[in-house]
């Protein structure tokens, strides 16, 4: 089996949900002696980039993705050893979690998995995240994007403070404030002044795509 | 000071430039449907300008309105400010709706010597149910129903909750003012269509969700709507009515049902007591189906609960062509696979406009049985089909996605049913995840019992169909009507049956689903059809 057919093999096995066959030919990709990161980019990614591209279209659903991501993980803890130590300088970095006084995290865990699959680096927080705690960590980390999840109109209030602390600590302009969820809306995202919204998580992955190739954004983050 | 003039209510009211329509509309009591309380979500706060000066038209409520609506004028009151005076017609209001009174009344033991009338009351959080109930004979005199006025600051529980949260203690004072208004406007006409002085009302017996039940009282609510979801009070609440806002004796009691957690109110519990969950013999399954799914599975010698966010779909929200349950709304369907025809059945035969909520999951239980949707959730691609399959007649496959065509102007969309998949999912997971909990398996439930206004119009065929329940169950659902108001009638008659309903709220078991082990697992795979 060539490269390129072994590389398909294992974005198949995502696509199709199917562990076993992502871990067979991993390993076979391994054994052929192709580089770790190579087959990541090469197999799971492309792999997963059809998965958000079924989901899309609406034929994939919530339930496909997650499971297309569980086959995915798999290849990646198998591959994870066998990465090079050299870290890329351009990733973005993303902080997600649900905020504080809502426990439902199904949303963020999907637009985590197409974040991750689009090649971010993210730091999930979880859910009931207080405040402050998100921009601690997107302080910490250096992130690009902190990104607010809520399923409940009660808490949506949060995504807000999360705006207004930003300011108050004259952090507003170093990270892309992106928030989602069912009761949230783009006029939400108006008046309270965040970056984005987005209605789904692929579409919210395009749209944080988008916000990096922005000039602005980029030379400002050149100067960083 | 510009003036709104609604043509369709005749009200002429004066705003400050720049207010927020539906803020003046809500403010005035103009009705104006908004699920949202405001939000931008919903799309439901529809409003014609007809003439003056409003501000431009945002994207994003744009993107909520169809090309036609905005050329005749449709706005969204909740992104709109008026500027100069101007003249809207507001949509009808629709109350005409059918609320569920009776249901089943168990033999109970009733105090005896007393006098006067009392009244029982479920307060839902779209409709309010009443029966006057006269002492000496424990009979139920008269009923009634409205609509919860409540809902001018939302549809469901957490838009209230939001508004308690944004308003503060005006926005507790503005919602028990609401609801209490309601009820007096009822028992002040029972009172006087049954020639009845409403001096001679000596007390009131309540059961409403954990929400409902403390808005009514004007307890801050706020605390139910964010995580770890614990209200002020679960145990009942005895207070003097007047005292309290309510008509009636001076001396009149108010007495509201306890409360098992946050999410499973002293609706459920009067449910669980009407249906005798924990004398029953054989394994229960108590579910009351709405925005939340509340459940109760009794056997084996416990009683668990829990609560799932099933969302607005399944009555008819977030649904493309979901419309009340008015004449026109689709209720059944039959969908012909040979022919290639939709068989549409509308309340009041008229001609088909859209589909209203119990009619949506008699649709989605065709769209599987048809093999229209696959297990997925997926509409089958016409590709995939062959050149004489009849059923390619009614797939809809355009730029926006796939769908099916149930009449001239009426179709259910890929997004309606994932909608109706979320929906499903959580209730599923809701029912999986207790049968586990009480080591059963499907087959050991003995009966599935269906409480509530909602759920009576929903068919065991379509319950099960459509997936929200497991297709072995269907030969074992009965339907028990409004358990709520019956309990709440005989807490109303009976302190034996108020010291045991106390009890028993301490008995039954609850737990946060969302919270529970590996739910994200068994969520996605209760949402296969």
């Amino acid at each position: 089996m060539d490269t390129k057919e072994l590389y398909e093999k294992i974005a198949e096995g995502v696509v199709e949900m199917e562990e076993d066959t992502v871990v067979e030919y991993c390993q076979k990709a391994l054994d052929e002696g192709l580089d770790a990161a190579d087959i990541i980019r090469e197999g799971l990614i492309k792999g997963m980039d059809e998965v958000s591209r079924l989901y899309e279209t609406g034929e994939y659903f919530l339930p496909e993705v997650l499971t297309a991501s569980y086959a995915l993980n798999e290849g990646v803890n198998l591959l994870k050893p066998h990465l090079k130590k050299e870290v890329a300088t351009t990733l973005v970095k993303v902080v997600i979690g649900v905020v504080e006084g809502d426990t439902h995290d199904i949303g963020k865990n999907l637009v985590k998995i197409m974040c991750e699959s689009a090649g971010f680096e993210v730091y999930d927080m979880g859910r009931d995240v207080p405040i402050d705690d998100f921009i601690d960590k997107a302080v910490e980390v250096d992130a690009d994007f902190i990104c607010l999840s809520t399923l409940m109109t009660t808490t949506m209030q949060g995504m807000k403070d999360v705006v207004e602390h930003l300011k108050e600590r004259g952090l507003r302009d170093r990270f892309k404030v992106m928030i989602g969820g069912g009761p949230v809306s783009q006029k939400f995202c108006d008046e309270i002044g965040a970056d984005g919204y987005s209605a789904d998580a692929a579409s919210c992955v395009r749209k944080m795509k988008e916000m990096m190739a922005e000039k602005a954004w980029n030379s400002r983050n050149q100067k960083r | 000071m510009p003036e709104i003039k609604d043509i369709t209510t005749g009200k002429k009211i004066e705003c400050n430039s720049g207010e927020n329509l539906l803020a003046v509309l809500q403010k005035n009591k103009v009705y104006v449907n908004n699920a949202c309380n405001g939000k931008g979500t919903c799309g439901k706060c529809k409003v014609k300008v007809l003439n003056g000066d409003v501000s431009e038209m945002s994207e994003a409520e744009r993107k909520m309105l169809t090309s036609s609506e905005i050329e005749s004028g449709i706005r969204l009151s909740c992104m709109v400010e008026a500027l100069g005076d101007i003249e809207i017609q507001t949509e009808n209001d629709t109350t005409a709706m059918n609320v569920l009174m009776s249901g089943y009344i168990p033999d109970f033991e009733k105090d005896s010597n007393l006098t006067g009338y009392g009244v029982a009351i479920d307060i839902g959080t779209t409709t309010v149910a009443l029966s006057l109930v006269e002492f000496s004979t424990g009979k139920i005199i008269a009923e009634s129903s409205c609509m919860n006025a409540q809902r001018a600051y939302g549809q469901d529980v957490l838009t209230r909750i939001t508004y308690e949260i944004e308003e503060g203690d005006k926005g507790i004072a503005d919602l028990k003012k609401a609801i209490i208004d309601s009820i007096n406007a009822e028992v002040n006409k029972l009172c006087a269509t049954n020639n009845i002085d409403v001096n001679e009302i000596i007390s009131y017996s309540i059961a409403g969700n954990c929400t409902m039940t403390h808005m009514v009282l004007g307890v801050d609510a706020r605390s139910i709507g964010k995580a770890p979801y614990k209200p002020i009070f679960l145990d009942s609440q005895t207070r003097n009515a007047v005292d309290s806002g309510f008509v009636g004796s001076k001396d009149a009691t108010l007495y509201t049902l306890p409360q098992v957690s946050g999410y499973i109110g002293g609706d459920i519990l009067a449910g669980a007591y009407v249906c005798d969950l924990k004398n029953k013999k054989g394994n229960s399954f108590f579910l009351d189906i709405g925005t939340n799914g509340e459940m109760v599975l009794s056997g084996n010698g416990k009683m668990v609960s829990c609560s799932c966010a099933a969302g607005p779909a399944l009555e008819g929200m977030n649904i493309t062509c979901g419309m009340p349950a008015l004449p026109g709304a689709i209720d059944s369907v039959v969908i012909d696979k040979e022919e290639g025809k939709a068989k549409v059945t509308t309340i009041g035969n008229e001609a088909p406009k859209g589909i209203c909520g119990s009619g949506i999951l008699e649709v989605m239980s065709e769209l599987i049985r048809s093999e229209l949707v696959k297990p997925t959730g997926a509409f089958v691609k016409s590709s995939k089909l062959s050149e004489d399959d009849k059923r390619r007649d009614l797939l809809i496959e355009d730029e926006s996605g796939s769908g099916c065509r149930l009449a001239e102007t009426v179709s259910v969309t890929q997004k309606d049913v994932r909608q109706i998949q979320l929906a499903k999912g959580a209730i599923l997971s809701g029912f999986r995840t207790l049968v586990n909990k009480c080591n059963m398996e499907d087959k050991d439930i003995d009966e599935v019992i269906i409480a509530g206004q909602f759920g009576s119009h929903l068919s065991a065929k379509a319950l099960t169909g459509s997936g929200l329940l497991p297709k072995d169950l269907e030969n074992k659902i009965e339907y028990v009507g409004n358990t709520s108001k019956t309990g709440a009638y005989m807490a109303l008659m009976s302190g034996k049956v108020r010291s045991e309903m106390e009890k028993l709220a301490k008995e039954i078991e609850y737990f946060e689903l969302a919270e529970s082990e590996n739910y994200e697992q068994l969520f996605v795979e209760c949402m296969r059809f």
